[in-house]
């Protein structure tokens, strides 16, 4: 998996794309696009809400291009605005009604959110659907922590809570997830942490 | 190494080895397209929070009532299956809706009536179920009809959280 920090842009383009070229932007944006989208569907699941925020993320991030320092990666700034953007639908009050009604149907055995593509092997179906089991909480603390390499005092940050939140989230995700790749006998049923 | 460390690492390698989402995100041209759109709503609905919610709230019970009167039973492509899950969503939003007041503190004109309508459309969306059940209708008739119940359920939800929502700011 193509991890957003790990892009990079060479300094001429990047320094073209803040001067407002359209060439360099729109070469920006082939580089980024399928990186950030990942990250914003791993956060959220849901296509059609996925786009939406990806809609956002960019245009954000064209907004603020010129602002754009160089003190950080271009990948990690523009992963920083996804990240920001994905927790502000999650804490959303309409999204957390939503979110509850979702919930019931992953209850009655709806299909959950997993990204289960033709690209996938044994091992990985298994990972991608425990990882919809979780609630978008936990599983956006796994994301953060596991893959993006962010601290428990980062995570508690971002989500405006406590270290010991960003604890708890992540090892009570860690029983659940580790639960799956035990003996067959072993595995959760699929209800929600 | 400890066997829980061991693990945790194994788990995040892992989560990093998952393969990309597949359907790669829309081009560069059709980006800057939707841009322009969004930035044109946006100007669009400068007019005020309230007339934003109007408008959302009416394009929905519109295209709601759309989907509705648009169902034939051709249409409907759906199984048995997808029965139980429908009727779970839908009780899990009345469920919610019993949750609040019947009446709220602030009760807009427009929005009583459309409460009102919506809630006349789900009474004869039970009454045609009632009977379809009745006369062991088709599978498929009964899915189309649990899902325009369904949608017109949602609509409600969303005009009584438009309520709740002005009600708190107030």
């Amino acid at each position: 998996m193509t991890r957003l920090v790990e892009i990079t842009v060479s300094h001429a383009v990047l320094a073209r794309a803040c001067a407002g070229d359209e060439q360099a932007q729109g070469a920006i944006y082939a580089a980024v696009a399928p990186a950030t989208l990942t990250l914003i569907r791993r956060f959220v699941g849901q296509r059609a809400v996925s786009e939406d925020l990806f809609q956002d993320t960019m245009m954000s991030f064209y907004q603020r291009l010129p602002q754009f320092r160089g003190e950080a990666p271009l990948g990690a700034w523009l992963r920083q605005i996804a990240i920001s953007r994905c927790l502000m639908y999650l804490r959303s009050p309409w999204k957390r009604l939503c979110l509850s009604l979702d919930l019931a149907d992953l209850r009655l055995g709806a299909a959950g959110t997993a990204l289960v593509t033709q690209d996938y092997r044994g091992e990985s179906i298994d990972l991608e659907r425990a990882l919809a089991t979780l609630a978008p909480t936990a599983r956006a603390v796994v994301w953060m922590y596991e893959v993006e390499g962010y601290t428990h005092q980062e995570i508690a940050r971002a989500f405006g809570r406590s270290v010991s939140f960003s604890k708890s989230q992540l090892a009570r995700a860690h029983l659940r997830l580790r639960a799956w790749f035990e003996p067959q006998g072993n595995r959760p049923s699929c209800t929600l942490i | 190494m400890h066997p829980d460390l061991d693990q945790q690492r194994s788990l995040a390698r892992r989560l990093r080895e998952l393969p990309d989402e597949a359907a790669q995100p829309y081009g560069w041209r059709e980006f800057q397209r939707r841009s322009g759109a969004r930035r044109r709503a946006g100007q669009g609905l400068a007019g005020g929070r309230a007339l934003a919610t109007a408008s959302v709230l009416a394009l929905g019970i519109i295209a709601v009532w759309t989907r509705l009167d648009g169902w034939s039973p051709q249409s409907a492509r759906l199984t048995r299956e997808a029965l139980p899950p429908l009727a779970g969503r839908t009780a899990a939003m009345e469920h919610w809706l019993a949750s609040l007041p019947s009446e709220p503190a602030v009760v807009h004109v427009g929005t009583r009536a459309a409460v009102t309508g919506l809630e006349d459309r789900i009474a004869q969306v039970d009454d045609l179920l009632s009977a379809e059940r009745l006369d062991e209708a088709h599978p498929a008739r009964l899915l189309a009809l649990q899902q325009a119940r369904t949608r017109l359920v949602g609509a409600l939800v969303q005009v009584r959280y438009a309520e709740t929502l002005a009600d708190e700011s107030r």
